[in-house]
């Protein structure tokens, strides 16, 4: 069993290595492209991710009604995130300059994305606008849920949230997760992710990390074992340890 | 010459005071002036004897029976409609939140709900289950909405037994929870201790209605509108400034004028100061027994005339009991351990949403007028 998780690991390890290099030229663009845009896909998760952390005052205010965090502004807070984390302007995808590199297929998958995530924004609303109620319970991770599971029901790109021993059973690693995440957990913080080619090199898996930082620490913090405000043991993590990954699944015969 | 649709009246299934389908006749215009005149004469007089919508409903009732009942009505339809409170009732109703899942609603009512919709797909035997479409609606709002045939019944720790005005049209199940009772909470030790002693100096040592009533005499007592707590205190305790508050997180928050106590539902009041409101208090007794003003007992509430579906919850309600299983019921919500929050995730129901006040709020409390109590 050692042997094979050892093997699944260098494997990762050399995928890494060779990184977007192509093993065979039948497939070399679709991969490329199909890997760029899950990447961007997955950074766009994290950046939805991130404007519902910034908003988390205000979501669970329990002195204000109507709080104005509508789908729009939402939409508006996402597009501006990630233009920031990566240069892109969802706004003007289209007219994106070729120096920026958004494949085709991201030009469709992105804003599809967007949409759903609205969806769930809109969906929250009752919920958000509740006065005298504080903990909501819409956070980073439940909009993530939510938002990955409907972009995934409407496209052939499947999105998940995942971690070792997650809160929510329908986040547990598969196989191949599990070990990409044991493999990022020893290892120092990185931008990098892990790529690989699955099932005969029909499905492109890309795992993108991501860590804890201050605001995240309040639930999955110190001192381990206390429960959190949602009714969770807290893990004990500190700013920096590695919270999950992002892992997006996309056949290659995508068009 | 008008015609009752019997066919339509046959087929409707679960409106039975819907309104009745009138047509003309088909030969009326070859029936002499005369008869036509005579006919309708006749009917207006019967207008006039049977006064009231109901009256002429039953009479219809009489000679045609309306086939479905609630029961067949809710199986047809696959759904069972029920109504909660908005305002959280915790742990019977904890508030709506986010989940993994999407919006979900817990607690030990979406327990029994569950429950229930598990015995109404047995009942009805189909392939596929009854489906609970919960409506998360105003407290106040559950009484109208039930008595206009929107929903076929609803949970969120009704008392039973505690008489209230203008409550007709109703119906109660037999009890699921009968540990319930009127209790308060201060957050003044002072007004702890001064109730504690009146009680104390009461000859039968408990909380007989003349000692409470001087035992609150004078303080600021806030109660949610509409419920038994407030019906309580209207009847028995003089001399109290009484605050009817649209919920009771609104209660918390009042500041003009300041609550002395809050009354509720005891099992509501205890939950609420042991995990959410530390600086509140549960009134007690000296043997460390909750101060009950009287007991009550929860119920599921129906239109008076679901006597099938009564019979019913009533059935279910025997067998939860004789199983133990409305005692686990208690068990789970009321003393282990939990965060509600993980619980919605796990086993909380969805709702609509779109019956839901768009944004709702905890409300404010108001002075009660100067009738006096």
């Amino acid at each position: 069993m050692k042997l094979i998780r050892y093997a699944a690991l260098v494997g990762i390890l050399t995928t890494i290595a060779i990184g977007a290099m192509a093993p065979s030229p039948s497939w070399a663009v679709d991969r490329a492209e199909a890997e760029e845009t899950a990447r961007l896909l997955a950074k766009l998760l994290k950046a939805g991710r991130l404007v519902i952390e910034q908003n988390q005052l205000l979501i669970d205010d329990q002195q204000k009604g109507d709080k104005g965090f509508t789908p729009e502004v939402f939409e508006q807070q996402l597009v501006q995130e990630f233009r920031q984390q990566t240069g892109i302007d969802l706004s003007k995808l289209q007219s994106t300059p070729a120096s920026l590199a958004v494949p085709p297929l991201a030009k469709e998958l992105l804003p599809a994305f967007v949409l759903a995530s609205k969806e769930v924004v809109r969906d929250a609303q009752v919920v958000i606008n509740q006065r005298g109620i504080g903990y909501k319970n819409f956070i980073p991770a439940t909009y993530g849920s939510q938002a990955a599971a409907r972009f995934s029901k409407q496209s052939r790109v499947r999105l998940k949230q995942t971690t070792l021993g997650p809160r929510n059973p329908k986040n547990e690693p598969d196989d191949y997760e599990a070990s990409v995440l044991k493999w990022l957990s020893s290892r120092p913080r990185a931008e990098a992710y892990v790529s690989e080619l699955t099932d005969q090199g029909q499905t492109l898996r890309v795992v993108m990390p991501i860590y804890y930082v201050p605001a995240c620490l309040t639930c999955h913090g110190e001192p381990k074992g206390d429960l959190d405000i949602s009714g969770y043991p807290k893990e004990g993590h500190r700013e920096g340890d590695l919270a999950g990954a992002i892992t997006v699944t996309a056949p290659l015969s995508l068009r | 010459m008008v015609d009752y649709d019997r066919d339509s009246i046959l087929s409707m299934p679960h409106r039975p005071r819907a309104t009745l389908v009138v047509r003309s006749h088909e030969r009326g215009a070859t029936v002499p002036r005369a008869r036509r005149l005579r006919e309708w004469a006749s009917l207006l007089l019967m207008a006039f004897m049977l006064q009231g919508c109901g009256l002429i409903v039953d009479a219809v009732q009489l000679v045609h029976p309306i086939a479905t009942n609630e029961l067949d009505a809710i199986c047809a339809r696959g759904q069972v409609r029920v109504g909660m409170a908005v305002e959280p009732f915790q742990p019977f109703v904890f508030p709506a939140i986010y989940t993994d899942e999407g919006l979900r609603v817990t607690g030990l009512d979406v327990e029994l709900v569950r429950e229930i919709s598990a015995a109404l797909s047995r009942r009805c035997g189909g392939t596929k289950p009854i489906v609970p479409t919960l409506q998360l609606i105003r407290f106040r709002n559950l009484f109208v909405e039930l008595t206009e045939g929107n929903l076929d019944l609803f949970v969120s720790s009704i008392s039973a037994n505690v008489p209230a005005q203008g409550r007709i049209g109703l119906a109660y199940s037999s009890p699921y929870f009968d540990e319930g009772g009127i209790s308060g909470i201060t957050r003044q030790p002072d007004t702890a201790k001064r109730i504690g002693e009146y009680v104390r100096r009461s000859s039968t040592k408990t909380a007989d209605a003349h000692a409470m009533a001087q035992a609150f005499s004078g303080l600021t007592v806030a109660v949610q509108e509409g419920t038994s707590a407030q019906f309580y205190a209207e009847a028995n305790l003089t001399g109290i400034k009484l605050i009817l508050c649209d919920s009771l997180p609104a209660a918390f928050e009042s500041q003009n004028p300041p609550i002395d106590v809050i009354l509720g539902k005891q099992p509501v009041l205890d939950y609420t100061v042991r995990r959410v409101r530390k600086n509140w208090q549960l009134l007690k007794l000296d043997n460390g027994k909750p101060l009950f003003l009287t007991h009550e007992h929860y119920a599921i509430v129906t239109d008076e005339e679901s006597y099938r579906l009564r019979q019913f919850l009533n059935d279910l309600l025997f067998r939860l009991d004789e199983s133990g299983r409305l005692t686990d019921m208690r068990q789970r919500w009321l003393e282990d351990l939990y965060a509600y929050p993980r619980r919605a995730a796990t086993e909380g129901l969805p709702f609509a949403a779109e019956k839901m006040p768009q944004h709702y709020d905890q409300g404010q409390c108001r002075l009660a007028d100067n009738r006096s109590r």
